[in-house]
């Protein structure tokens, strides 16, 4: 398209404005993060003037975020993993017409993003779960990773999306060689499926980290608290100290945003991918 | 044919996906055919209590008992919530789209900004704006000062606290959007443009006539993830204001009565029933709408 220079300052103009409604806010909790509270209550937008290093220490022992992190680090590295793992065991027979009926779970799969919200029997089944074997269902570290792990939503259907551009005559010249099932599935498929494993990963993760309505329905346990409730609590307790909740905001964004900056590409392209496909 | 081998071998394909199949009936599909069968039952929250079908006696609880008013203004609600997010969210999205995909400096920047509020997560992105909009020292209400004279208790309004929710939930997810307008964006040929440009078309109707019915597939994604999506999110709503100020929604009753209301696991059950019905029946009027305009070229 031919542009004239006035659309393309115009253009500069409003990616600009928008950019500030994204980036402002990011950079004023981080500003006030540094400030103590009296500084805060008598200049809470200005530049800060002395900095007040201690808030994050303070914010870091008080917030336990040292526990949160690891919960939440354990539920998203688990349910990550199975997830994947699931997903490619659905997915494969499927994609290739291994198991009878193959294009009628497919569907049935596929059922899973219109299906009637179940919360409510979910709540009642982790309870039961819960009284009949006290280490899996509700509040349970187990029954919250197997609750969030899926094989069957968006990331199987990537999948299946992915295994069908990879020959059929490759499974063939495996089973020759007389690889089994489930050699073929790690050694071989696996690896093949690397940029597309890149985004279940990314946009699994990113869906049990962030993970809020979750845990506080199915970990009601301080023991069990992931990033995301620690910060609730965290505010509960803090009220109005805004520059003590600004360094909790700040030290559960921090690594996020720098990890985001390494995997943005593949986040990018990969929620493309997912979303349009399916 | 299948290659690895035989006998016992030959099942191995279906044991793995027995796994993924248990997990989405135990966890899924079995509690959401579940809840439908509950919302005709009087069934508690009480382990090892039996229940009986008490026919539509739910269903009419909701709209004929005292909470009936707090019921419609629920639903009001969501629906509002539906209608802003879907045609404010999409429009952004699609403007920024279009204005990023004309090659402008930095564009790899810009989307990964737009986009960082999904990745930092709605617990992150709602105590954020709970520092922007805090009524006491927070920076926009310094700004409605200095500009119009004016305060405002933003997530504390009776008033205004829903359109707060609202803005935020835009904010947090227009990125998203827009990236997959983008995607469909890149697939429209630019030759197609040329040809235009040279039959003399204007922007607007180059827009109009080669890129809007090019496009049309990411539309109709667009509009699924964000009907389904504002009809069912409530963790913005329970990480803002809790329900309060007149900001609730279906989705969030449904959770307040499970997790929250009394042992009666029917009435939400039967709220889940009409909140999937209402979904339903906005899905299939956007894809007809939608679908009619997508073309192949």
């Amino acid at each position: 398209m031919q542009n004239s220079k006035t659309t393309q300052i115009l253009s500069y103009g409003v990616v600009f404005l928008l950019l500030i409604l994204y980036v402002v806010p990011l950079l004023l909790v981080f500003n006030v993060s540094l400030k103590s509270f009296n500084e805060y209550l008598l200049n809470p937008i200005g530049i800060v003037q002395n900095i007040e290093w201690g808030n994050y220490t303070q914010a870091w022992s008080e917030g336990n975020f040292a526990g949160y992190f690891t919960n939440s680090l354990i539920y998203t590295v688990a349910a990550t993993g199975l997830t994947i793992i699931v997903s490619l065991f659905a997915a494969f027979p499927v994609a290739r017409g291994y198991v009878m009926w193959s294009g009628f779970i497919y569907m049935f799969f596929l059922l899973s993003q219109f299906l009637p919200n179940p919360m409510v029997a979910q709540y009642k089944l982790m309870l039961s779960f819960k009284e009949s074997v006290s280490f899996f269902g509700y509040d349970t570290k187990l029954g919250y990773i197997l609750l969030k792990t899926t094989g069957t939503g968006v990331v199987f259907m990537m999948f299946v999306g992915y295994i069908k551009s990879i020959s059929r005559d490759l499974d063939e010249a495996a089973g020759m060689d007389g690889s089994g099932y489930i050699r073929y599935l790690f050694q071989i498929i696996l690896p093949l499926m690397k940029p597309v494993i890149a985004t279940g990963v990314i946009l699994t993760a990113i869906g049990v980290w962030n993970d809020f309505v979750g845990p506080i329905m199915y970990l009601p346990s301080p023991a069990n608290y992931p990033i995301t409730f620690g910060l609730k609590e965290f505010r509960g307790q803090y009220g109005n100290n805004w520059p003590l909740l600004a360094c909790g905001i700040t030290i559960v964004a921090a690594p996020l945003i720098i990890l985001y900056t390494f995997i943005q590409k593949y986040l990018v392209d990969g929620a493309l991918a997912g979303a349009v496909k399916s | 044919m299948y290659p690895f081998g035989k006998g016992f071998n030959r099942f191995i394909p279906l044991l793995l996906l027995l796994i993924p199949m248990a997990l989405y009936i135990v966890f899924y599909f079995g509690p959401s055919i579940l809840t439908v069968i509950y919302s005709f039952t009087d069934v508690k929250n009480l382990p090892g209590s039996t229940y009986q079908f008490v026919g539509l006696d739910n269903y009419k609880d909701l709209f004929f008992s005292g909470n009936s008013g707090e019921r419609w203004r629920s639903i009001i609600n969501t629906l509002i919530f539906m209608f802003v997010v879907t045609i404010v969210q999409n429009g952004v999205a699609l403007f920024i789209a279009v204005i990023i995909n004309q090659r402008l400096k930095g564009d790899y920047f810009y989307r990964a900004v737009f986009f960082l509020p999904v990745v930092l997560g709605v617990a992150v992105v709602a105590l954020i704006w709970g520092m922007m909009f805090d009524p006491l020292n927070g920076p926009v209400n310094r700004l409605y000062d200095v500009l119009f004279g004016y305060q405002d208790m933003f997530f504390g309004s009776f008033t205004h606290a829903f359109g707060y929710i609202i803005f935020v939930q835009i904010w947090m997810y227009m990125g998203y959007s827009m990236l997959i307008f983008l995607a469909g964006l890149q697939s429209v040929p630019k030759d197609l443009y040329e040809a235009g440009h040279i039959d003399g078309t204007s922007k607007w109707q180059s827009f109009r006539h080669i890129t809007f019915p090019l496009i049309a597939p990411s539309f109709t994604v667009n509009m699924l993830l964000s009907i389904i999506g504002a009809m069912s999110t409530f963790d913005i709503i329970l990480a803002t204001t809790d329900g309060r100020f007149n900001t609730r929604t279906m989705a969030y009753d449904v959770y307040k009565e499970t997790f929250r209301g009394s042992l009666e696991m029917g009435l939400p059950s039967a709220l889940s029933v009409i909140q999937f019905l209402i979904i339903l029946l906005f899905v299939v009027v956007a894809v007809r709408q939608t679908r009619k305009r997508e073309v192949e070229y």
